[in-house]
């Protein structure tokens, strides 16, 4: 890529539409070279990717809270009523 | 013993109908089910119900299931129609699905706002708790189709194969989908951050 590369052209366009898949690991080799070859001189790109890291990393660490212990009892109870009838 | 190994042995039994197999199914999924209710549906009294749902017609349909590979993807299955019906949408198609063109920045327009670091974030508990409403405002506003394929791959980790089978989908659609719900819950979050210093 040249110098002169200006942001948001095809190129980056395409990429766009790669990220997630880039992120999970999931494009082939090639077109992971390229990416990383677009990312090294794009830095708008660059920073649109490490954006997009944060917001999926801040999704992953969004937990739940613990089954609660009755409803557990609860649940089986409705087993066995159920079973019975 | 092998978590898939584990649940070979645990179909046998539920196909068996053992003694105590009922308990032993919803001691091993019983918290991720209720977990992914949680996530899903974002209330307790919601999360509840498909838990109840999703276990009491998987136990019985599980029984003609012959994969043990496919257990996980199965209850995924069960679990997501009872999300999807407790809102009445009853679907996974989008009533149109979302260009990137809507997502993408504009020539010449980076990431405004700086979305903070999850690992650089303060240990202080008001800001935790508000970050954590924020993430979970931007997963709650996705479209269902969206929001489902989100909560399976980013927060319950199921693969993208698991993803299409559980929801009937093209691996290519998941992939697709998952990567509109990350720009959408992206956008919302550098919106949410405007005007906060992390």
């Amino acid at each position: 890529m040249s110098e002169k590369h200006v942001h948001g052209g095809p190129e980056c366009v395409a990429l766009f539409a790669k990220l997630s898949e880039y992120m999970d690991g999931e494009v082939d080799p090639a077109v992971c070279a390229g990416i990383e070859d677009h990312m090294a001189d794009c830095a708008p790109c660059r920073d649109f990717l490490e954006s997009l890291r944060r917001a999926v990393a801040f999704i992953a660490s969004t937990n739940a809270p613990k089954l609660p212990e009755d409803l557990k009892s609860e649940i089986v109870a409705a087993y066995e009523r159920a079973r019975r009838a | 013993m092998t978590s898939s190994s584990e649940n070979s042995r645990l179909l046998d039994r539920i196909r068996a109908d053992a003694p105590g197999a009922f308990e032993e199914f919803v001691e091993r999924f019983g918290g991720r089910i209720y977990a992914f209710g949680m996530k899903f549906c974002g209330e307790r009294e919601d999360a509840k119900d498909v838990l109840q749902e999703t276990l009491l017609q998987a136990y019985r349909s599980l029984r003609t299931l012959d994969n043990p590979e496919a257990m996980i993807s199965w209850l995924y299955r069960v679990a997501a129609n009872a999300c999807l019906m407790r809102r009445r949408k009853g679907k996974y198609e989008p009533e149109r699905e979302i260009s990137l063109e809507e997502l993408m920045p504009r020539p010449g327009e980076g990431p405004r706002v700086e979305i903070p670091d999850p690992s650089a974030m303060p240990h202080d508990d008001l800001v935790r708790a508000e970050t954590k409403a924020r993430v979970q405002r931007a997963i709650g506003d996705l479209p269902d189709p969206y929001r489902i394929v989100l909560v399976m791959r980013d927060m319950e980790q199921l693969s993208t194969q698991e993803v299409a089978e559980a929801l009937g989908l093209e691996t290519s659609a998941v992939k697709m989908r998952l990567h509109r719900a990350r720009l959408m819950v992206r956008k919302s979050l550098e919106g949410a951050f405007a005007g906060r210093t992390p």
